[in-house]
């Protein structure tokens, strides 16, 4: 591989993974040209909650790699990276009946496997930490050890004063590859040539990779409400019902299931989400669901009553088949390298996860075990020629 | 009755004129208006209903008395909706209202809709704009139309446009005449249009009256002038003025700004006269051109939707392209001869006041950066009054459109909620 201060890498996707493997890239000094079909932040980067939750990740894989993720924006946040834009906050996973209860215990019980900080809330407790919670609300977990961050500004502040080329409206239509290597990536009529590509371009990625039926849209939609008060957030964590836990954990698939969490922004707005719409991709809201969102988030949390909707938008999520994301090497082009299908954990994995591309395109080894990621599972060199 | 009704959104000069058009011809209409009274910003009345004491043109009144009479001779096919709030159209082609007097949404599925929710007032932000005691010279209007009474102790009008000597002279015949009306445009720069302005055939008999008014009163209307700066004084405001070369400081209580008229087009469902629910803007939504080209322009609208639903022809329409071309033609000359070069305001200005971000946050965007970027990045566009207010602004400094005025969205408006969790799927009442 040529010297890290010569080589030119072309990644796709200005996201927020595909904006930290530029940054760091960048930092290693490489030449990066980063590419986007619309501008930074412009997918679903730019269209979700702030959660940098652990306690919301499936077992296994996804919660350990959250914990090291998590761990990544703390670190940068500590080093002036991040400086000012992640916060510490708690997560409530809550509970309105007895079989939701069961759930989140159980959920309880694997992040303490993995190490996590768990404290069980009782309802007294949690009215004093959250004033006016539902009435339905019957167990409550807190898990102390969360964060909170918006996928645009880490994004915003990953790209500043760095020397990536960021090109906007440019869509990446096909990666040129010469002799099992690869050469570029076709931008529109022009050849743009690369010693090195990642491909981190959400659902984007699927066309560019052949993976159309690996990677599958999943639409969500949510409400941002006006501001509860002056400043900060209007209540002190991050409350996440057990109907989300459910969807995460794979106990609930019908389309159209609402996972109810309600994100207090830092300005003192909330945002509220979301559906789980599969094989969606358009950025519409409707007025039932909305309206869904809204009782859900009502008997949850009454107060809401007092507030007003500002906004509806919609963000598109990329799962994979398999539920988790796919990020290492391609395995039949050297210099090629993958990173997508988040699904709703792009913005708590992803600076990590951008930094181990780097890493990768690069030539060195990521600090994380990605193997469960591994692309090997999906693209096998007889499935594109 | 199991027909359903075509939708006409605004009760000001256009909507009522399309909506009589469509109930002549024997079809029902749901008419919606966010006030409680039809009228629009031109024939707003006082709030208690009566005929409010601000001066207007006799021809305004006729107008608006022909409009009332004829929607009222085909009460029985139009259902009117005061205080009831359009909140856009959604995904699934629901057009959804907020109805605030039950406090409910409601949602419906029309026939055809036609879009006439006016004109919006632009602003050229200078630092300071945003303080107490300013407020843009159509709020000040709506004001003195609803209240009977002019703001009190010194006012100053600054900005560019016809509404300026419009509203000095209601100000001055309501008893507090300005101190004076700062007029940014030197129309006297710019001959040709004011002869084709002159010989246009426009309200130059209004204008007149007005100059009368400000003359008798003895109101200053100076062009070529302008406000810089306002900042907090005592009770009232210092604003510095440009007034010729010479900068000069005026002590008031209220400065009142106004840069001329956009059509309101924020998250505005985009025409589709073809789709299976046809779409139309009608009046100063679709093209601001004033209130008598606003009847016109609601006729207009209403005959293509007769003709699209199979009920009409469009005979009629063509009669209404000259005068309309005509108040096409009037604007033009009128902001030929009130051009004035835009200057970029000090990066301290105040863009959006919702989020409280500044020129400087706006300039500090990427030359290229996408409209989304402008929004989330820069936080413009984000704030209560969904980019009402800053949109105009940023498109004009940065001649890019703001993706929430330039697609549909909803809640165009903010909206309750428990008002819209009660809205269960396709309410019909």
């Amino acid at each position: 591989m040529a010297s890290s201060t010569s080589i030119h890498v072309a990644v796709i996707g200005a996201g927020i993974v595909g904006a930290s493997a530029a940054h760091f890239l960048a930092a290693a000094g490489a030449r990066v040209t980063l590419l986007d079909a619309s501008g930074p932040a412009g997918g679903a980067t730019g269209a979700s909650d702030g959660a940098v939750s652990v306690a919301s990740k499936r077992p296994g894989p996804m919660m350990d790699l959250a914990r090291h993720a998590r761990a990544f924006y703390a670190r940068c946040e500590r080093e002036g990276l991040f400086r000012g834009l992640f916060h510490r906050r708690s997560t409530f996973l809550v509970a309105r009946t007895a079989v939701e209860a069961d759930l989140v215990a159980q959920h309880g019980a694997d992040l303490a496997r993995a190490g996590e900080r768990v404290f069980e809330v009782d309802r007294a407790t949690l009215l004093e930490r959250v004033p006016g919670l539902g009435a339905s609300v019957c167990a409550a977990l807190e898990i102390p050890d969360d964060g909170h961050a918006l996928g645009y500004e880490i994004t915003e502040r990953l790209l500043r004063g760095t020397s990536v080329d960021i090109r906007r409206s440019a869509p990446a239509s096909e990666i040129v590859t010469q002799a099992g290597r690869v050469a570029g990536v076709a931008v529109r009529d022009d050849l743009l040539a690369a010693d090195a590509v990642l491909v981190a371009a959400g659902i984007g990625s699927a066309p560019l990779l052949g993976l159309g039926d690996i990677l599958i849209p999943r639409k969500g939609q949510m409400v941002v409400t006006d501001r509860a008060g002056s400043a900060g957030p209007a209540i002190d964590g991050h409350l996440m019902a057990a109907s989300y836990l459910a969807a995460k954990r794979g106990i609930v698939r019908d389309n159209g299931h609402i996972g109810l969490v309600i994100d207090p922004l830092m300005t003192g707005q909330f945002l509220i989400g979301g559906s789980r719409e599969d094989h969606r991709s358009d950025h519409t809201t409707d007025a039932s669901t909305i309206a869904a969102i809204l009782r859900e988030a009502l008997d949850l949390y009454p107060p809401l009553a007092q507030r007003r909707v500002l906004r509806s938008f919609a963000g598109v999520r990329t799962a994979s088949r398999d539920g988790l994301p796919i990020v290492g090497p391609h395995p039949r082009h050297d210099g090629l390298v993958v990173a997508t299908g988040f699904e709703g954990d792009g913005i708590c994995l992803g600076p990590l996860m951008g930094a181990s591309a780097a890493r990768l395109l690069l030539g060195q080894n990521p600090d994380v075990d990605l193997s469960a990621l591994a692309p090997e599972r999906f693209l096998r060199a007889e499935v594109h020629a | 009755m199991a027909e359903v009704p075509i939708l006409v959104v605004g009760g000001g000069p256009a909507g009522a004129s399309a909506a009589a058009t469509l109930v002549e011809a024997g079809l029902r209409v749901l008419l919606i208006e966010q006030r409680d009274r039809l009228g629009g910003a031109i024939h707003r009345q006082t709030a208690s209903g009566a005929e409010s004491p601000v001066w207007r043109p006799a021809r305004h009144r006729r107008n608006w008395a022909a409009l009332t009479a004829r929607l009222g001779a085909a009460a029985e096919r139009i259902d009117i909706r005061t205080q009831t709030v359009f909140l856009g159209v959604d995904g699934e082609g629901r057009f959804l209202f907020e109805d605030r007097r039950s406090e409910r949404v409601l949602a419906r599925r029309p026939r055809a809709a036609i879009i006439a929710v006016g004109a919006i007032e632009t602003i050229r932000p200078f630092p300071g704009w945003e303080l107490p005691g300013v407020m843009t010279v159509g709020g000040a209007q709506v004001l003195l139309k609803e209240t009977g009474r002019p703001p009190a102790g010194p006012v100053l009008i600054a900005g560019s446009g016809p509404l300026l000597p419009a509203l000095a002279a209601q100000l001055a015949r309501a008893g507090n005449p300005p101190v004076a009306v700062l007029e940014r445009g030197r129309p006297w720069r710019a001959p040709g249009a004011l002869a084709r302005l002159i010989l246009s055939g426009g309200p130059t008999g209004e204008a007149a009256s007005y100059a009368a008014v400000l003359a008798a009163h003895r109101v200053p209307y100076r062009c070529g002038a302008s406000a810089l700066r306002a900042e907090p004084d005592g009770d009232g405001l210092k604003v510095a003025c440009r007034i010729g070369t010479s900068e000069q400081s005026l002590h008031v209580r209220h400065l009142l700004i106004h840069d001329g008229i956009v059509p309101n087009r924020t998250g505005i469902p985009l025409p589709a006269p073809e789709a299976a629910v046809p779409v139309l803007q009608a009046g100063d939504g679709r093209e601001a051109l004033g209130a008598d080209a606003a009847i016109l322009d609601g006729r207009r609208a209403a005959l293509q939707v007769l003709a699209r639903l199979g009920h009409a022809s469009t005979a009629g329409a063509a009669s209404l392209e000259r005068p309309l071309q005509r108040a096409r033609d009037f604007q033009a000359a009128l902001a030929e001869a009130l051009h004035s070069a835009r200057v970029a305001p000090s990066p301290e200005t105040l863009i959006c006041r919702c989020e409280g971000r500044s020129y400087a946050d706006l300039a500090a965007l990427a030359e290229d950066a996408s409209a989304r970027e402008i929004r989330l990045m820069g936080r413009f566009g984000l704030g209560a009054c969904q980019g009402r207010l800053c949109g105009p602004m940023i498109e004009a400094l940065r001649a890019q459109p703001l993706p929430a005025t330039s697609s549909p969205r909803w809640p165009l408006r903010p909206v309750s909620v428990a008002a819209l969790a009660r809205l269960t799927a396709d309410e019909t009442e």
